[in-house]
């Protein structure tokens, strides 16, 4: 045993090797994506930053069930709600914690109109502690900046439901 | 007892219990919606189908009483044939909105839903929709939910005996709604929103606010009257969002009264006081507690020392919790006080050494239920304590009598056998009247009817109530119905409107008797002896005192002539700005730990529900710094426990009370001119419910007119409205022309803001047209 | 399907009960026990009904209620239950068509037919000039004659287009 070790560093083996597994590498074609150039493929089913959305008269769907804040495992969701002038049930508050919140998506399988859905967005950033907290204005922002993109990924995956 | 056989397990059940009974006591749940405890049986909703042997077809389970050798089988394949059958009828006509439904997760429907329903519908045609009446500001209707059990109606019928709600039409024209969709009245009507098995009918306040999930239920005990209704409060984020009754049956059995129900929407009011008040020359500024409670303190101290103790006294509203009637007293008399009272709105102090240990009934209101004559004398039973009333409401219909004696015939929901109505000076005289007959004297034809009704019944009570109380010849009626009482061998219940007077009494709170009626060294002065001759120094606790005296005039005179007024208030008030020295903001019994002393004497403590907004505190702990900050002895509690604790040894050592026999009382004579009577709504008795805006929208809330007999309207010259006064003041109000007011009298609201600066609405008053 | 509460008309037709309509119904209540005076709730409507020209308004439930110290929503109950109740002005004669099945079979859909043909107006409408309603009711135990109707108080049998035809023509 202690001949062939002394055989295999006497000749670099193992060094050999490696610059073996480099030079292929170095003439194989490559996978790294440039980003923020370049970006990877993205699923439909990505849970990113989150969106309410609207229906397509301007109405807003949410309607305060309030199933999203009880599944929400991380407590993220915060929700106020009263009668709206017209007797409708809708929301007065509507608050996501991001730092909380772990993406799971379980709000959007909750709702039961399709409003709270997690975009494809997921490159957002803030400076100040309380911008962590996004509420019930931002989401529908979102809701209205995405919405042809979560109608199209919401399609795709009809089948599957 | 009959013994059957239910699931294969041998049962023992009561004769002529029903199936459903029977089960529930075997530990075997039956699907129900249409049944309840507490109502008749309707069978209508069919959950309940279980099969019994040699049944040809499933029987419902709450309609079918039990037989000796009965075999049941409540989930045998054809009994879950049937409820599963039933459950996929119920849900043809149901609306799939469970998401915007307030009895969402905490609806029997969807719950059994979940056990017997199906998971997709062979429903295709249209469903049924139903138009809501608009039932009033208490109950939210959504009529296309409702499944028919008529648990509403049949509680409206048999409960609150108003029979308001109704089901018109029939087959898929069925529907529940009230005569011409108008509001419902009865003051128990909250009650059909725990009765409703699915959405249909909601509470209106609490609409859309919370799902039943996310609420925290804290056990506490209603303070709007003597009956201590035990509730949950529903809280959410630190506030209590509603109140649910809590099942005692000794004391409110399920039910609730819309005031315990929906008062505390007045509990997060904008003018609550959340933070310390001092006074200096620029006029109120905010402070903290370790500046405002030594400036409190340096107060009464200077008033102590340099006016002497006996210019000190202390009021205190009849709804603060035991714990701080005690210590309230403790401080006052340890500062060498004897002036302490709490019978803000009694108008007569006369033989108040005779009254008993206690207001109330003295014993149970299960007992009520038992009762076999009850002779109401100025008190408006039904509205002042609706519980009490359901209890005497299920005697009569038992055959007991129940009669009254009142200013005004108001509305019952239970035949009376012998009714009268006099004016409040007549009271006593009508009493007496009645006591004559008993005796074997002469009387009317009225009080020969109540004197041998009160003559046949083995536990005859004659009942005191808040009308009464709030007269200048409460001291001439009690004397009268205790002398009715001997005569007939019965008990006299004296029933203020205060939610803890019974506490106050016991604590004492009253300027003539110590802690459990104990002997008062010295005698302080009453309410009307402090207006006649006021004290330089004030402390108040939890009074609003433009609305919770009888007489506001003379308390903003009182609160005038004070050098110095140290107030504890829950809520903001003008009269305690213009003349209070210091405010300290207080929690409210719902915020604070506290024990209720109810008619029964029945000791109900409670733990804070919600924390206080602001700097608010409870009461005992703020007088238990006072305590110490005055160098009192005593005064080291850690805990409301420890409180109420000295305050049980207290009473225990005290042992028996003996009040002093009932002085002979002259009957009082009639005034001369029209008399005034007092009309306390029962939505305006604390600061609480009157800042509840669904009760100051409901039929019951006070209106800002009077109501005389039509003869009287005449000699006034039947004028539109009226001037109201006693010389030194007067207000304007409409006038109402209602036959069932006595003669003579005029009805005038009292604790509104119209009338917030009259003297008291008693005897005599000045009435004229007003332009 | 939309159920509306169907509150009796409000501001038409009597508001009191007559004097002999009251006689009447005192002759009914005599009939139950002393403290059970709302046994009488089915006749006293009927007899408000007739006072009122056959049909039934906000008023006289309230004032049949009053009268037998019962409250409105109890006789709305009874009121809206029964179909012989009519909760909206009717014409001078009611035509009650049976569509049951004997009738049926016997041809009443032709019944109805030549009445909406001669009279221009669907089941449960009144004519214009207040003569008559039609309205389609269930069996009347008149089978053995089918098809029928009955108008007021008498039952018609046997019906054909000309034998209807005679039967209006007579009537005012």
């Amino acid at each position: 045993m202690k001949l062939a070790k002394a055989l295999k560093s006497l000749f670099l083996i193992e060094l050999l090797r490696g610059m073996r597994l480099t030079g292929k590498r170095l003439f194989s074609p490559k996978v790294t994506v440039q980003y923020p150039d370049e970006k990877t493929p993205q699923s439909h089913r990505f849970r990113g930053l989150h969106a309410q959305r609207r229906y397509a008269n301007g109405e807003e769907r949410c309607i305060a069930c309030k199933l999203c804040e009880v599944v929400c495992p991380a407590l993220a969701i915060t929700i106020e709600a009263e009668p709206r002038e017209d007797g409708s049930r809708r929301t007065t508050r509507y608050e996501i914690d991001l730092f909380k919140c772990i993406y799971c998506g379980f709000c959007e399988e909750s709702c039961p109109v399709d409003s709270i859905v997690e975009t494809r967005h997921f490159e957002f950033c803030m400076e100040n502690n309380s911008e962590r907290v996004i509420d019930k204005q931002r989401l529908l922002e979102m809701g209205d900046r995405f919405e042809a993109q979560i109608a199209a990924d919401r399609a795709l995956d009809r089948p599957y439901r | 007892m009959a013994t059957i056989e239910i699931n294969g397990k041998v049962v023992e059940a009561r004769d002529g219990a029903m199936l459903i009974e029977a089960a529930a006591e075997a530990g075997f749940a039956i699907p129900h919606f249409c049944y309840h405890r507490k109502l008749t049986i309707a069978a209508s909703c069919r959950m309940c189908l279980v099969e019994v042997e040699k049944a040809p077809k499933p029987l419902p389970a709450c309609a079918t009483p039990v037989s000796d050798g009965m075999k049941v089988q409540t989930r045998s394949p054809k009994a879950l044939a049937a409820q599963k059958a039933v459950m996929e009828f119920l849900l043809i006509n149901h609306p799939l909105d469970c998401p915007i439904c307030d009895q969402g997760g905490e609806c029997d429907l969807q719950e059994l839903a979940v056990g017997y329903g199906g998971d997709v519908t062979r429903f295709a045609e249209g469903k049924r929709v139903v138009g809501d009446p608009d039932l009033g500001p208490l109950i939210a209707t959504e009529m296309t939910r409702c499944i028919h059990c008529t648990r509403c109606v049949r509680f409206i019928a048999e409960i609150a005996g108003t029979r308001e709600l109704g089901a018109p039409g029939r087959g898929e024209h069925m529907h529940i709604t009230s005569w011409l969709g108008g509001q419902v009245g009865s003051e128990l009507s909250g009650n059909v929103i725990d009765l409703c098995p699915v959405g249909a009918l909601t509470s209106k306040p609490f609409r859309f606010r919370a799902r039943a999930w996310e609420l925290n239920a804290r056990p506490a005990v209603a303070m709007h009257d003597g009956l201590g209704a035990n509730l949950w409060f529903d809280t959410l984020r630190g506030q209590v969002l509603r109140a649910r009754p809590r099942d005692n049956e000794a004391v409110n059995e399920c039910w609730l009264s819309d005031r315990d129900r929906f008062a505390c929407a007045g509990l997060h009011s904008d003018d609550r006081l959340r933070q310390p008040l001092l006074r200096d020359r620029n006029g109120w500024r905010e402070a903290g507690w370790d500046e405002a409670l030594p400036r409190a303190a340096q107060l009464l101290r200077n008033i102590v020392d340099n006016r002497g103790g006996e210019q000190l006294a202390a009021l205190a509203a009849p709804s603060q919790s035991a714990e701080e009637y005690y210590l309230l007293q403790k401080l006052l008399r340890a500062l060498g006080s004897p002036h302490i009272e709490h019978r803000l709105r009694q108008g007569c102090f006369t033989a108040q050494e005779a009254m008993p240990l206690m207001p109330g009934l003295g014993m149970a209101p299960e007992a009520l239920q038992a009762g076999d004559a009850f002779l109401m004398v100025g008190c408006h039973l039904r509205k002042e304590q609706p519980l009490l009333n359901h209890r005497v409401r299920q005697a009569v219909l038992n055959g007991a009598a129940a009669m009254a004696i009142n200013p005004v015939v108001w509305p019952s929901n239970y035949p009376l056998a012998a009714e009268q109505t006099v004016a409040p000076s007549r009271l006593a005289g009508a009493l007496a009247e009645v006591a004559q007959a008993l005796a074997g004297g002469e009387a009317g034809g009225e009080a020969a009817a109540m004197a041998e009704r009160l003559r046949d019944a083995e536990q005859p009570l004659i009942l005191v109530g808040a009308v009464a109380q709030m007269g200048e010849y409460l001291g001439a009626i009690l004397a009268q119905a205790m002398q009715v009482a001997e005569a007939c061998g019965g008990r006299v219940a004296f029933l203020p409107e205060g939610g803890n007077s019974a506490a106050a009494w016991l604590a004492g709170a009253v300027p003539h008797r110590g802690v459990a009626g104990s002997h008062a060294p010295t005698v302080g002065k009453h309410l009307r002896q402090l207006y006649a001759e006021p004290v330089a120094g004030l402390l108040l606790l939890g009074i609003e005192p433009e609305r919770d005296s009888l007489d506001p005039a003379a308390m903003a005179r009182l609160l005038e002539a004070a050098e110095g007024v140290v107030a504890l208030a829950a809520y903001d008030s003008p009269l305690l700005r213009e003349h209070a020295d210091v405010i300290l903001p207080l929690a409210t019994w719902a915020e604070s730990a506290g024990t209720q002393i109810n008619h029964a004497g029945l000791w109900q403590s409670y733990r804070g529900a919600v924390a206080a907004p602001g700097e608010a505190r409870p009461g005992w702990k703020v007088l238990r710094v006072l305590g110490n900050l005055l160098d009192l002895d005593g005064f080291d509690f850690n805990a409301a426990d420890e409180v109420l604790a000295e305050l049980r040894a207290a009473v225990d050592r005290q042992g028996a009370f003996a009040p002093t026999p009932w002085p002979a009382v002259a009957l009082p004579d009639a005034p001369a001119s029209v008399e005034a009577v007092a009309a306390l709504s029962p939505y305006s008795v604390d600061a609480m419910v009157r800042r509840s805006p669904p009760l100051q929208a409901a039929s019951d809330a006070p209106q800002p007119c009077c109501r005389v007999h039509p003869a009287l309207a005449e000699r006034l010259g039947r004028p539109q409205r009226v001037r109201v006064g006693d010389g030194a003041a007067s207000a304007v109000l409409a006038l109402e022309i209602d036959e069932r007011v006595a003669d003579g009298c005029i009805v005038v609201p009292t604790a509104i803001a119209e009338t917030a600066l009259l003297g008291a609405l008693t005897g005599a008053i000045s009435v004229e047209q007003a332009a | 399907m939309m159920v509306q509460s169907r509150n009796p008309a409000a501001d038409q037709g009597m508001t009191e009960l007559s004097e002999q309509s009251l006689a009447e119904i005192d002759r009914w209540i005599a009939k139950y026990p002393v403290d059970q005076r709302q046994s009488a709730v089915m006749a006293a409507l009927r007899i408000a009904q007739e006072q009122n020209g056959g049909w039934l308004n906000r008023a006289l439930i309230e004032a049949v209620a009053d009268y037998l110290g019962m409250s409105p929503i109890e006789v709305e109950e009874v009121a809206t239950f029964y179909s012989m109740y009519e909760l909206k002005p009717v014409g001078r004669h009611k035509i009650c068509v049976c569509t049951n099945i004997s009738c049926l079979l016997r041809g009443s859909d032709e019944v109805v037919a030549h009445l909406e043909q001669r009279l221009g107006i669907r089941m449960g409408e009144t004519t214009a000039d207040g003569r008559f309603t039609l309205k389609e009711v269930e069996c009347l135990g008149a089978c053995v004659n089918a098809p029928m109707f009955q108008i007021g108080r008498d039952y018609h049998e046997n019906l054909t287009p000309e034998r209807i035809d005679a039967i209006l023509d007579r009537l005012d």
